[in-house]
């Protein structure tokens, strides 16, 4: 938090973790709810593989005996045995994929069912500190990318590792020095590899980084498109695009100038082994240590020896890949939920309406004090008008009552009570709060304003529509409230918005309502027309408003004049008027700028 | 379905151009090294023959040394150059296809950007994002790997039949007997698996739709408490995409069986074949062997099958949504013979009987009915009216977002149909409703419309839009980045900031629509102020619901239901008793109206 800066489509993500594969460790805890499944799944794969195994036998028994007998009784019935043996390796194998498609799918499904989750609780800060478009990439694309390697992958790992068990184990008992050649390529390939794996690392790193500004950056200009196209900009823009566009592409070179170098490694080695073999085995020969069919043994197992190998070093390859993926996916479980419910939290009981700040201090960075000692108490039912010059601290004084931030020092309390102490939940289900930024969410008009009570009636939806005078406007939209309102409300005006998500507020029945500029687009008639049913809402209600046409907040039970981070004046509008203050300057200004 | 005017592959091979040829050399390359990959076999298994396993192996090794020396240096020579020629092959694919990626992608965004509101009003940011990543993705791997696949298994079938053929025409026509029932099996899959995939593109694009919102409006979210509502939701959208893939690998997996056990039939057709002819004499156990061989050659291609035709309709499926924008056309483009360089505008505005209404909304009636007047060069004119009456939609038509359907827009007496967008967008600044801010430094943000502006300049409409005195109490002043949509910016100064942006390019027009809304009543007196000392002409057009804002206005335009119906200056229109003098009334409060009057 010391060095805190946002960051932007222009600057990577840094992620300062060596590489190691604890993120796969970690990563078990994903597997081992399948670890059953994914067992019985490699059990069956031993098992189909072992019995195949069984075919190069039966063809070499067809081969050595029934042809050259002429038996023909005998050809039939090892092929009808090597049909039995790949039907079974075939009905084992689909199994296993069956089984696999469903753990891998789920596996997909549980880590982004977890992100999401875990992204719910992360609060304002974590959504203001980067481009949205770099955390939903990692919602969307690198959770599909690192599936396959968690489930089929990792079996592949450990079927593969037992091959090569049996294999060195089969080696070894036919001829230990002939072994010891074809293992000689071991320490090769491990320098290779690791050679290989730092680089590679980097790059898929840089490749993770390169698209994830690339998603930053697209994401902001599809929804900043208009700006775009009313600056002119386009050309502008497109250049910086093919510039990220670029370093996605260039990122992705580098990296698989590594990868696929993989395979054609381990590939060329195992040649250079296998003539080793032949070479050192001729040598050997001379000194009538060893049998011909020997080297042919060796040199076969040599084959299946390096087979394995080659598909580790496949494998390989994609974990590395992905782990840069996974580890940005670790990164996001791992943000810290600063905003979080206290661990012995109870529920808020049903609050009814006293407010009280005790000595709050409260800053976004530390040593910017935003708000500074600031104490007041509002009686349950009162309505406050918080007043004052823009940036003074108006709107973080009612995210505070949310606590949408913790506060850095003092107390929030609502009827006596810490909110800190209580769920978020059941807090925040009490307050009805209404942004600056009114968010449609694309859906129905009626979706939207259901939003804020799930099983509200068509009825009640009308009925809060009618108080913010929102229905006319929505009867008027060809299907009335099944219109569907395309994506941050596009086709509706930013007043029209604001009513819609007044109407949302009002339905949720809040016992605090916090009104943060709520009605700046709305013109006047409508608002005074709102007004009138706001009045009979707020009866009973504490309310917070926050508003600059001071004709809307005079009657409330109290104003706040707020300016740097402080409340300067507090009374009713009477009050202030009289003490001819702030409040007094800014009314007449207002009334003179007017007449 | 929409149809475009090029075939899927057509298109890909157009977009291929300028590295066709390295692509052939690569397809090329792919058919060498199989080649190799299939003679290789051929040099070692004659050394254990010749000089490891046959009865005149010693004697052979004695005498032959030299040959023997050669028969391993041509097999690690020949793997030698099949590896690197893998490599460069594999390196030339992704090469291509990544060229093909960089320019489809960049041609989107730039189509994406110069689209009309009608299509980001039909594609969601979601959606728009899975195209131009994931769907694009698809066609990447289609270049990269498909295509690969597709030779490769070509090259290792049609190599081993010919050679099959000219061995023993009657065993190789045995075996290759089953290719029939495997294509059969394919086109069955691929009939199955097709829809599945277009479902699949559509899933994950509502799965991204689903987050993207979820992150854009995590306000709201939070403000209601709806974290569970939102999760319970996304598991749907989650769950939907992942049984979706379910069912697709699935499909696969029903038909797998049936290829898998072709696959292998063919050394059981050659036991059975081959042996009895074997035992009848017509073939000699060389040529078994020989066949037994290479029959991993015809098999292995037989079990791709799968995943080629797989992810064959996922490109399918993918490109067709890349196509959709890749061929897009927005209704408002430039004109085929525009103005040439009409240079900066005097800045006169004229409405002329123009009525609009969006194309697809059967609604009772357009949106705007027989708007006419006049904005003169310089003069600043105020347009007020309810909630939803029209009046964004009006100044809309002038940068031409929308063109209206009768009547026109002129600038300088010139429709501005027959300017190109960018010269009449160049000229005008707009600062929105819905203020929207990049990840961007403060100072990025106001030079947004021009990049080559000097900090001095920056500094000087901050200054005007009264945004200087807040920008230089943060914590890096200028150098400050905002969040995305300006996160950490109240609504004022978000508004103040927008301001300055339109500022910025000393637009000749300056259209500001309802920008003081959130601004507090002294500072927006000081923007009136400077924007009446502004150093360069510019006609104002003004949205704006407070009297304070539209009282000093040359003109005052009020709209009801689309009409004008009261224009004048303000105390022409208090005069009226209309709509103006209520509005007045009410503003000040209607005690305080009494007082004074």
């Amino acid at each position: 938090m010391a060095d805190h800066r946002r960051n932007t489509y222009k600057e990577d993500e840094i992620l300062e973790e060596p590489f190691d594969f604890k993120h796969l460790l970690r990563a078990s805890v994903y597997i081992k709810k399948y670890a059953g499944k994914m067992l019985f799944a490699m059990t069956l794969s031993g098992i189909g593989g072992a019995v195949g195994l069984l075919a190069p036998m039966i063809n070499q028994q067809a081969l050595d005996i029934a042809i050259p007998n002429k038996d023909k009784d005998m050809l039939f019935r090892l092929v009808i045995f090597l049909v039995i043996i790949y039907v079974t390796s075939v009905i084992f194998a689909t199994i296993r994929s069956r089984i696999m498609v469903k753990v891998s799918q789920n596996i997909i499904f549980d880590i982004r069912t977890d992100i999401f989750a875990h992204l719910q609780k992360l609060p304002f800060q974590y959504y203001d500190d980067r481009p949205h478009g770099k955390i939903l990439i990692r919602v969307v694309n690198y959770v599909n990318s690192v599936s396959d390697m968690l489930s089929n992958g990792l079996i592949n790992v450990i079927l593969e590792i037992f091959n090569l068990i049996f294999i060195i184990i089969f080696m070894f008992i036919v001829d230990v020095k002939l072994s010891l050649v074809v293992m000689a390529g071991v320490p090769v390939l491990f320098v290779f590899m690791m050679w290989i794996k730092n680089r590679q690392r980097k790059a898929w790193q840089a490749v993770s980084n390169k698209n994830s500004n690339l998603n930053a950056y697209l994401q902001e200009n599809i929804v900043g498109a208009r700006i775009t196209q009313i600056f002119a900009r386009e050309d502008e823009n497109a250049d910086i695009f093919q510039v990220l566009s670029e370093r996605c592409r260039k990122s992705w070179m580098k990296a698989v100038e590594y990868s696929n170098l993989v395979w054609p490694g381990i590939d060329g080695i195992s040649v250079f082994v296998r003539a080793a073999i032949y070479f050192t085995g001729l040598l050997i020969i001379g000194q009538g240590n060893v049998t011909l069919g020997t080297i042919v043994a060796v040199s076969s197992y040599a084959a299946r020896f390096w087979q394995p190998i080659m598909n580790l070093g496949n494998i390989f390859n994609n974990f590395i890949n992905n782990i840069a993926y996974l580890e940005r996916i670790f990164e996001t479980l791992d943000e810290p939920v600063t905003v979080d419910d206290a661990p012995d939290a109870g529920d808020m009981p049903p609050i009814r309406g006293k407010v009280t700040f005790e000595n709050v201090t409260f800053a976004y960075e530390p040593g910017k004090n935003v708000l500074k000692n600031v104490s007041f108490t509002v009686e349950p039912g009162e309505s406050v008008a918080l007043v004052g010059p823009t940036g003074a601290g108006k709107s973080t004084i009612v995210n505070l009552i949310s606590r949408f931030y913790n506060v850095t020092e003092g107390r929030v309390l609502i009827d006596d009570q810490d909110i800190s102490q209580v769920t978020l939940h059941s807090l925040r289900s009490q307050m009805g709060i209404m942004l600056q930024d009114s968010f449609i969410f694309s859906g129905t008009i009626e979706d939207n304003i259901r939003y804020g009570k799930l099983d509200a009636s068509r009825d009640e939806i009308v009925r809060a529509s009618q108080t913010v005078c929102a229905n006319d406007f929505i009867m008027r939209m060809p299907d009335g409230y099944s219109t569907e309102v395309k994506e941050r409300g596009s086709l509706l005006s930013q007043g029209q918005k604001q009513l819609i998500s007044f109407a949302r507020t009002l339905l949720s029945d809040p016992a605090i309502l916090v009104l943060d500029e709520a009605t700046s687009s709305i013109d006047v008639q409508t608002e005074r027309n709102l007004q009138q049913g706001l009045n009979a809402m707020l009866k009973g209600r504490t309310s917070f408003i926050i508003a600059h046409r001071l004709s809307t907040i005079k009657n409330c039970d109290k104003i706040m004049y707020i300016d740097d981070g402080g409340i300067v004046e507090c009374g009713t509008h009477e009050e202030l008027m009289a003490k001819k203050g702030f409040y007094y300057k800014l009314y007449t200004a207002q009334m003179e700028n007017i007449a | 379905m929409k149809t475009f005017p090029k075939t899927k592959l057509a298109w890909l091979w157009e977009q291929m151009e300028g590295c066709r040829f390295i692509y052939i050399l690569g397809i090329f390359g792919t058919v060498v090294y199989n080649g190799l990959q299939l003679t290789i076999p051929h040099f070692s298994s004659k050394i254990v023959d010749n000089f490891l396993s046959g009865e005149e192996a010693a004697a052979n090794l004695a005498n032959h040394r030299d040959q023997f020396l050669m028969l391993l240096g041509a097999m690690i020579g020949l793997t030698l150059l099949r590896v690197v020629i893998v490599y460069f092959v594999c390196m030339d694919f992704e090469m291509v296809s990544q060229k093909v990626l960089f320019r489809v992608r960049n041609y989107l965004f730039n189509k994406i950007e110069r689209q009309d509101m009608k299509f980001y009003a039909t594609y969601r940011t979601g959606d728009l994002m899975t195209r131009v990543t994931g769907d694009l993705d698809a066609v990447r791997h289609m270049v990269a790997w498909v295509v690969r696949m597709i030779t490769e298994a070509c090259a290792l079938v049609g190599a081993t039949s010919i050679y099959f053929f000219i061995m023993d025409w009657r065993l190789a026509l045995a075996l290759v007997a089953i290719g029939p029932v495997i294509l059969f099996v394919i086109i069955l899959f691929k009939k199955q698996v097709a829809p599945l995939h277009k479902l699949l593109r559509e899933k994950l694009a509502q799965l991204n739709t689903d987050a993207q919102e979820n992150i854009s409006g995590n306000r709201v979210v939070k403000a209601f408490a709806r974290e569970d509502y939102e999760i319970e939701k996304f598991d749907r959208c989650n769950k939907d995409y992942s049984q979706t893939n379910q069912k697709t690998a699935l499909t696969w997996i029903t038909y797998f069986p049936f290829i898998e056990t072709a696959a292998n039939l063919l050394p059981v057709v050659l036991l059975v074949v081959g042996g009895l002819f074997l035992i009848n004499d017509q073939l000699t156990m060389g040529q078994f062997v020989a066949f037994s061989g290479l029959t991993w050659a015809i098999a292995n291609p037989m079990r791709q099958l799968g995943s080629i035709m797989n992810e064959f309709q996922r490109f399918d499926a993918a490109s067709y949504k890349v196509m959709e924008i890749y061929y897009s056309q927005p209704s408002i483009h430039d004109p085929e013979d525009p103005v040439p360089h009409p240079g900066r505008f005097e800045g006169k505005v004229e409405f002329k009987n123009v009525s609009f209404e969006y194309q697809d909304d059967e609604a009772d009636g357009p949106i705007l009915r027989n708007i006419s007047f006049t904005a003169n060069p310089g003069e600043t004119i105020a347009i007020m009216g309810e909630t939803g009456c029209g009046k964004t939609t009006l100044i809309q038509l002038i940068p031409r977002f929308y063109d209206p359907y009768e009547g026109e827009v002129l600038i300088d007496g010139i429709n501005v149909k027959r300017f190109t967008l960018k010269e009449l967008r160049k000229n005008i600044g707009l600062a929105t409703q819905d203020v929207l801010l990049y990840s961007d430094t403060i100072d990025g943000n106001i030079a947004y419309g021009d990049s080559s502006l000097s900090s001095e300049n920056v500094t000087k409409y901050a200054r005007y839009s009264a945004a200087s005195e807040f920008i230089a109490k943060m914590p890096e002043g200028y150098d400050t980045i905002v969040g995305e949509r300006g996160v950490g910016l109240s609504g004022g100064q978000k508004q103040r900031i927008s301001l300055a942006r339109a500022l910025a390019i000393r637009p000749s027009i300056l259209i500001l629509d309802d920008t003081t809304s959130a601004v507090d009543l002294e500072t927006e007196k000081h923007i009136q102020d400077s924007l009446k000392h502004l150093d360069f002409p510019c006609t104002k057009i003004i949205i704006a619901q407070r009297i304070s804002t539209t009282k000093n206005a040359d003109k005052i335009l009020i709209l009801e239901n689309g009409r004008i119906t009261e224009a004048g200056t303000h105390e022409e229109l208090i005069a009226k008793h209309g709509y103006y003098y209520e509005a007045v009334q009410l503003q000040m409060g209607a005690e305080e109206a009494e007082r004074r009057a």
